[in-house]
């Protein structure tokens, strides 16, 4: 089986947990799927269907993701692979989505074609390389609605333009910890950038994880836009590396470290919340050789597949909080082992 | 303090949005914040970046009115200004004067740079485009609807000069 990109590390992986590439697409003269019938929508389905049938060297399986259980689409929402939004999604929707897991095009969601393309670490070029290759064949079948002044035309006029945006998701842990991030959110915002914790606003995020991605789609072209993004965060990994090292001469952080991982090898409850904290401080010990194992391989799966609806997927079954919490802490024992 | 979206119910939720280092504050009741999509999981590239309603529900844009609509999802300018929804692809080609100002705000520039779409030569795209809509102009002028008639004839008028210039 081929390995899925979240459970991989990629360049710059030590800052840089993944990259996505998002475009919004729309076929022409048809009304925004919140508007469409039942009906319409199941006819834009087939039809982007049989576009991506028709994409060489690249097999795009289809999900009905209204018939699965609501683990296997939390889990789809956990790994990025589908919004929120279409995991709730009625009837006349769906997702495709390649074998690796790296490209996804959810089908009448708030547009009627969002094409996905995720990469581990740092790798805005080469994510968005392949999803211009696969809106460029699914443009030759579909008619993409398209307007020389406004670009490619969005349900929501905060994606015309191009209808990318382009995200990376961060690992910040020293930044956080300097209060740093209140700073960048101010800095990246002039500079036609957002950034926020992976999941939702306002509250501290878990495992000090941020998405970065532009905000501006009309006026600036997609290299453009890629290389600012790009630049912006290359200057923050500097930041954020820096800090780092200068944690990790204090003793404090060594023994913090030694005790994170002390208590993800022998805890037997472990919430989501907590195992994601210690996750955080034991990834970036292990990424700066404090700590002499685990690897960062293992700690980055784990951070993915700890997530509840992962966890319920894999174990093929409903389980309530608190079972989860055991099952959670006996695969994070098996992950890491025993400390020498 | 009473919501800004509705003015009816107070306000619970308040968002801010900071772009092009302009800011833009908002203090939205329950139902207009979850209308506008804002919510626990704000999601990615929705959620609080579609304040579009509420870009569009200042006083100057309020008097929009209904004379003219999309031929192909027949909203009106009106119905794009309160639902701050718009309704096909086709309603910025129509209202795009009245839009041109919002879309500005939100991304400080209105003209696209970037990847242009693949779809056929332009010259047969235009030739599609006026075909029909003479269909809807003739099915138009069979329901008196003479409003849309001159709409119509006003856009197939300026597709064939463009044609011709071109």
């Amino acid at each position: 089986m081929m390995d899925k990109w979240y459970r991989t590390v990629g360049k710059h992986g030590d800052v840089v947990m993944s990259t996505r590439i998002r475009l919004a697409r729309n076929l022409e003269h048809r009304p925004f799927p919140r508007f469409l019938s039942k009906e319409q929508r199941q006819e834009i389905v087939e039809a982007v269907k049989d576009a991506a049938a028709a994409i060489s060297g690249l097999p795009l399986h289809f999900v009905d993701v209204a018939t699965l259980p609501e683990r296997e689409r939390l889990a789809l929402v956990e790994r990025h692979l589908i919004s929120f939004e279409l995991a709730n999604a009625p009837e006349g929707s769906g997702l495709l989505l390649s074998e690796d897991e790296r490209v996804s095009v959810m089908i009448n969601e708030e547009d009627h074609v969002r094409i996905q393309v995720m990469s581990a670490g740092l790798d805005l070029e080469g994510a968005y390389a392949l999803a211009d290759q696969v809106d460029s064949a699914l443009g030759e079948k579909l008619h993409f609605a398209y307007d020389e002044r406004l670009g490619f035309l969005t349900a929501c006029p905060t994606n015309l333009g191009t209808g990318m945006r382009a995200s990376l998701m961060l690992h910040l842990p020293a930044l956080e910890e300097q209060g740093a991030i209140q700073t960048l959110e101010n800095t990246v915002s002039k500079l036609g950038l957002t950034i926020r914790g992976s999941y939702g606003e306002g509250t501290r995020p878990h495992g000090a994880l941020y998405q970065m991605s532009n905000q501006v789609t009309l006026g600036i072209s997609e290299k453009a836009a890629i290389e600012n993004l790009n630049g912006i965060a290359v200057q923050i990994m500097k930041q954020e590396i820096s800090m780092r090292q200068r944690l990790f001469t204090q003793p404090e952080f060594e023994d913090h470290a030694w005790r994170s991982l002390g208590v993800l090898q022998t805890a037997r409850i472990l919430t989501y919340e907590e195992a994601l904290r210690f996750l955080s401080t034991v990834r970036i010990a292990a990424a700066g050789g404090v700590l002499p194992s685990p690897t960062i391989e293992t700690v980055t799966a784990l951070m993915s597949d700890i997530q509840p609806g992962c966890l319920m997927t894999a174990a093929g079954e409903d389980m309530p909080p608190q079972i989860r919490d055991r099952r959670r802490a006996a695969m994070v024992r098996a992950a890491l082992g025993r400390a020498e | 303090m009473m919501c800004e979206r509705c003015g009816k119910r107070p306000a619970t939720t308040y968002v801010k949005r900071t772009i092009n280092g302009q800011t833009t504050e908002w203090h939205l009741c329950a139902e207009c914040a979850a209308a506008e999509g804002v919510g626990l999981f704000g999601g990615f590239g929705f959620g609080v970046g579609d304040l579009f309603g509420g870009f569009l529900t200042q006083p100057a844009l309020r008097s929009a009115g209904d004379a003219v609509r999309c031929a192909t999802c027949g909203k009106s300018f009106r119905d794009i200004a309160e639902s701050g929804q718009v309704g096909c692809p086709d309603c910025y080609t129509t209202f795009y004067e009245q839009l041109r100002p919002s879309v500005q705000r939100i991304h400080g520039k209105t003209v696209h740079a970037g990847k242009t779409a693949l779809t056929g030569t332009k010259e047969s795209r235009i030739k599609e485009e006026i075909e029909k809509l003479k269909k809807e102009l003739q099915e138009a002028i069979e329901r008196q609807d003479y409003e849309t008639c001159a709409v119509l004839r006003d856009k197939i008028k300026e597709l064939e000069d463009g044609r011709h210039d071109g």
